[in-house]
């Protein structure tokens, strides 16, 4: 009996090719094609590595996975670190994953190619879906890193041009594990929160693997669905990501993204001051025109009409000319000189001494011709100089 | 796509400028209009460059955590 064949069951018989493999190959690393790649909803990941002859079943824990900066892909090359081990229920030999890079960076460009050609059939960068940015945003969305340079840049940028505004910053991770779904929740927060006008999406300069967040397919789609338009500011001019194809606007840095969300407070003041010039001028030629207007009824019913209706024109003048005196020189305007010359000149307006002078005042149908355009070659018209009135034929 | 947002009060002033320059670029308003015009134009000109001078950023922080907004306020 001593020599007996051992007799084991299944599960021994497992166990032991189980230790067997654990024990001659402990950790490797592998290179192989994704295949069939699963994200369950428990937050691991199943898939098959290939080569041209041969493939090999994948398993990645959640709590390794999550440290993976890129969504693999059916197609993508990589290199995977892990333990060969056994599972017993299957009969089956598998890597059981603990990390896992791109095999190069042409990888992650073709994935990116794959993802951008995907998401251009499908609409999501066309034209008609891109909204318009608002010119004076009174709620500024951001979302990027609140520790970052980023985040420090568009608040700078902010301060400068439009301290009018709010910024509400959603916090985000923009790179490593859990980046793509820290930028939807923000996204999503900041579409949840009352007001926001407009969304900025950002982040510093860095390298493709660094950006990759903004390459992921959840993140396009967030800010696609977005109610609230978005710039993309993500990396430096160079830099394009796919969030920055969805994007409404597309800006090459984070501190450019700010300049076109916000209006500059300094042309706004130009504007006001522009305003100020140029309506005190207008109103200046509105007044001169007025008093052209009331010295025309002193030559014309000045010894026939009572003294009192040239009074009460020659009073409402100057009660506007005082009230917009008081207007300029209460906001210290350069103009108050220049009207109050004006006034001048209307208090010692003698007409007498103009037509001296030679000038001749023109009626027609018993009104004062002051522009010629308002002069009528058919009719007859009065001429009034110093010396006396005439008549044309 | 999304509904029209209501303006800022600033927003206003600045368009209202706007359109009282424009008026009083026309031949046909009348001296009293106009007087009140530039008053009003002036008054808003003070206050939206009053606005400007007194204006500070202000930031607000949402905390990241899905299905829940809070906020924290900082100056």
């Amino acid at each position: 009996m001593e020599n007996e064949i051992q007799i084991l069951t299944v599960s021994e018989l497992t166990k032991e090719i189980r230790r067997t493999l654990e024990e001659s190959f402990g950790h490797v690393s592998v290179i192989g094609e994704i295949s069939n790649f699963k994200a369950h909803v428990s937050g691991h990941w199943y898939f098959s590595l290939k080569d041209a002859d041969a493939v090999i079943n994948c398993t990645m824990w959640k709590g390794f996975n999550q440290y993976v900066f890129f969504t693999p892909q059916d197609g993508m090359k990589i290199i995977v670190n892990g333990k060969l081990t056994v599972y017993p229920p299957r009969g089956s030999y598998q890597l059981d994953i603990r990390s896992m890079k791109p095999a190069g960076l042409g990888e992650l460009q073709e994935a990116f190619e794959k993802l951008k050609k995907k998401l251009e059939a499908e609409g999501l960068f066309d034209e008609k879906f891109k909204k318009s940015i608002p010119s004076f945003p009174q709620k500024i969305g951001v979302v990027t890193a609140i520790d970052g340079a980023a985040f420090r840049d568009l608040v700078s940028v902010a301060e400068r041009r439009f301290p009018l505004a709010e910024i509400v910053i959603a916090p985000a991770r923009v790179q490593g594990s859990g980046a793509a779904e820290s930028i939807v929740n923000s996204i999503k927060l900041l579409n949840e929160y009352t007001g926001i006008d407009v969304i900025i999406v950002a982040r510093g300069g860095g390298s493709i693997e660094d950006l990759w967040a903004f390459n992921e397919e959840i993140v396009a789609r967030a800010i696609f669905k977005s109610k609230v338009p978005i710039i993309s500011g993500v990396g430096h001019e160079v830099d394009f990501t796919i969030a920055d194809y969805v994007a409404d606007l597309r800006a090459p840095t984070p501190s450019v993204a700010m300049e076109i969300a916000t209006p500059d407070i300094n042309d706004i003041e130009n504007f006001i001051n522009e305003f100020l010039a140029k309506s005190s001028s207008n109103i200046k030629d509105i007044i001169e025109t007025k008093i052209q207007d009331v010295s025309s009824f002193s030559r014309s019913y000045g010894f026939r009409l009572p003294m009192d209706i040239l009074n009460r024109k020659t009073q409402q003048v100057d009660m506007s000319m005082s009230r917009v005196l008081q207007s300029i020189e209460k906001y210290s305007m350069i103009y108050d000189k220049k009207i109050s010359l004006l006034a001048k000149s209307l208090e010692s307006y003698d007409i007498h001494r103009v037509l001296k002078r030679g000038f001749v005042l023109v009626k027609q149908n018993s009104k004062f011709v002051t522009r010629a355009s308002n002069f009528n070659k058919e009719k007859k018209a009065q001429l009034k100089f110093y010396d006396g009135e005439i008549t044309t034929q | 796509m999304s509904k029209k947002k209501t303006k800022s009060n600033f927003e206003q002033d600045l368009s209202r400028l706007e359109e009282i320059s424009r008026i009083l670029e026309e031949d046909s308003v009348e001296l009293e209009d106009a007087i009140s015009l530039f008053e009003e134009g002036v008054k808003l000109s003070k206050s939206c460059l009053k606005t400007l001078k007194e204006s500070e950023l202000k930031i607000t922080e949402l905390k990241n955590e899905l299905g829940k907004i809070s906020q924290v306020e900082e100056d």
